[in-house]
């Protein structure tokens, strides 16, 4: 099926592939985890760090393969990524693409901070740290355990203590 | 990864067992709010032990208290004359700031701006004695009751700050409504440059301007642009007035200074330290060489008063009776200072840099940033001012 526009799955006529490198930019090939093909053009793919050193030593003539990041995860990444690719972009507009882009639910936000991390792609690791950073803010700390399933593994005894040293973060 | 793993069969994964240190940190240095980074402390051992690796902390000051109890410390501009009586100088007495409390920081921090304050003496001072308690021992400051605690042992267990921002609940400097006020320093072990930007009134609305300049009987039309301070300037207190904002900002900064002395030296790996305030009007700013330079060579605090001893200054002023910003804004008896020590070391530099006004253009931002570029076009007026 065709992902969008930019990068499609295999099985599309070769012919196309051949079209699409004579545009302006080159395209590239990444393998998602669960092996699909994504062809993209180069200039959205080397806004990952990872992917454009690739490039620059010559290695990204074949299939990338991408064995850390799933393929839900990497169309959303790609997304990001063409959305980014002009940098003249209304600051506005881009504001609340990303805005908007972020609001997804946890085990995406992590899935796509491990993404952006693996594939160094600086602007969408910060904005999503910046997101997970946003909801630490404001709660208590048993509402951030259950907020993120996380297990308190302080003794009791243990925990009063710490509070105890960090007081002043739980006075209004 | 992850120092434990609860394999609980169940939905709900802790989805940050997946995430690596260094995401976990970059998390961390993206909340900045000190408290925030404190309650994180107390979720899980991983978290107890990653918060204090964070390079990046706001500590937003709740209350400043001061040390003195005289009930005369009002901080109204206008009581600030520069030299005369040091130990009755508004800012002679340092004012510590706090961090929590049950006292409503910002009702604290206006009765302190007051000049009666006589309920409030009694509570400031035990509250610095708590403090000053839990500062000489380790570890939070009593329970209950009102409780302070100094941004120097807020940030006690941050060993790896770089980016170090503090901000208090206000500016220092009591100034009427509607007079704008603005000052950025930089130091280093003293003061190495300071803009101010002042104007006695700020305007909105473009097309009342002009009548309002004219309606309200000042000398200077707005026809007048030749950059000429006109002679009224001198006669009705108008430059006075200035001098008297150029000294309260020195004397704000330079007390600022002084209090950052123990947070710089407990905290070596500090690149960048700000200390503004809620209101937006003074900025004091510390790079990593200059932050090195205090540590090398300590400050010299004022003879009289708990602040950084501010060196013999050259001052350039610039003024505009009516100053019109391309967004509308207008700025009545607009003016700008840059504040440079008149010893500069290198005399081939410094006769460089007085030419050089690109550092005061970009002190402020937007639409300040603005105002300064447009008032350093007109005619500089130099003046000078012996150390204090």
């Amino acid at each position: 099926a065709i992902q969008s526009s930019r990068f499609s799955c295999v099985g599309f006529p070769l012919a196309y592939i051949f079209l699409a490198c004579k545009k302006k930019s080159m395209a590239l090939k990444l393998k998602s985890s669960d092996n699909k093909i994504f062809e993209v053009e180069e200039l959205v793919a080397v806004q990952s760090e990872t992917i454009k050193s690739l490039v620059e030593d010559g290695c990204a003539n074949n299939v990338i393969p991408l064995p850390n990041v799933d393929s839900k995860t990497l169309e959303l990444v790609l997304d990001w990524c063409k959305n980014h690719v002009d940098v003249k972009l209304d600051e506005e507009k881009l504001k609340e693409y990303e805005d908007k882009f972020i609001e997804v639910d946890l085990a995406v936000l992590y899935d796509l901070l491990m993404a952006a991390n693996y594939l160094n792609i600086k602007d969408l690791l910060n904005r999503a740290s910046q997101k997970v950073a946003d909801m630490l803010k404001g709660k208590k700390p048993e509402q951030i355990r259950e907020t993120f399933n996380i297990v308190n593994d302080f003794s009791p005894e243990e925990e009063e203590e710490i509070r105890k040293e960090n007081l002043w973060a739980f006075e209004e | 990864m992850s120092d434990l793993t609860f394999s609980e069969p169940q939905s709900h994964i802790d989805h940050f067992d997946r995430l690596p240190d260094s995401i976990l940190l970059l998390i961390f240095n993206s909340i900045g709010d000190v408290k925030a980074l404190g309650r994180c402390c107390v979720v899980s051992r991983r978290f107890h032990s990653l918060v204090p690796q964070v390079d990046n902390v706001v500590v937003r000051v709740d209350c400043v208290i001061s040390d003195d109890d005289s009930p005369s410390s009002s901080l109204s501009a206008p009581a600030i004359s520069c030299s005369s009586d040091k130990s009755r100088n508004p800012f002679s007495n340092l004012f510590r700031f706090f961090f929590g409390g049950i006292v409503k920081p910002l009702q604290l921090f206006t009765q302190f701006l007051s000049p009666k304050r006589p309920a409030l003496a009694s509570s400031a001072s035990s509250a610095l004695l708590l403090s000053e308690d839990s500062d000489a021992e380790h570890g939070g400051g009593g329970g209950g009751g009102v409780t302070h605690h100094s941004p120097t042992q807020v940030l006690k267990n941050f060993n790896e700050i770089r980016f170090l921002r503090i901000e208090l609940p206000g500016g220092e400097l009591g100034i009427e409504d509607g007079v704008l006020l603005k000052w950025r320093a930089d130091f280093g072990s003293t003061l190495d440059d300071c803009v101010i930007l002042g104007a006695s009134a700020v305007f909105r609305s473009p097309a009342y301007a002009a009548a309002d300049a004219a309606a309200c009987g000042t000398a200077t039309g707005t026809g007048e642009d030749n950059g000429i301070i006109p002679e009224s300037f001198y006669t009705n207190g108008g430059l006075k007035l200035r001098v008297v904002w150029t000294i309260s900002s020195l004397i704000a900064a330079s007390a600022r200074h002084y209090l950052l002395q123990p947070i710089i030296s407990e905290h070596k790996t500090l690149d960048n330290l700000v200390l503004t305030d809620a209101d937006g009007q003074g900025v004091l700013c510390m790079n990593r060489e200059q932050l090195e330079e205090l540590r090398v060579k300590p400050l010299s605090a004022s003879s009289a008063s708990k602040r950084t001893q501010v060196p013999a200054l050259n001052m350039r002023l610039w003024y505009a009776p009516h100053l019109e910003l391309p967004d509308g804004m207008v700025l009545k008896g607009a003016t700008l200072v840059a504040i440079r020590p008149s010893d500069q070391s290198v005399p081939a530099m410094s006769k460089k840099e007085v030419s050089d006004v690109s550092w005061v253009s970009t002190a402020f931002e937007e639409p300040y940033g603005t105002a300064a570029k447009m008032l350093v076009k007109r005619r500089t007026y130099c003046l000078e001012m012996n150390s204090f």
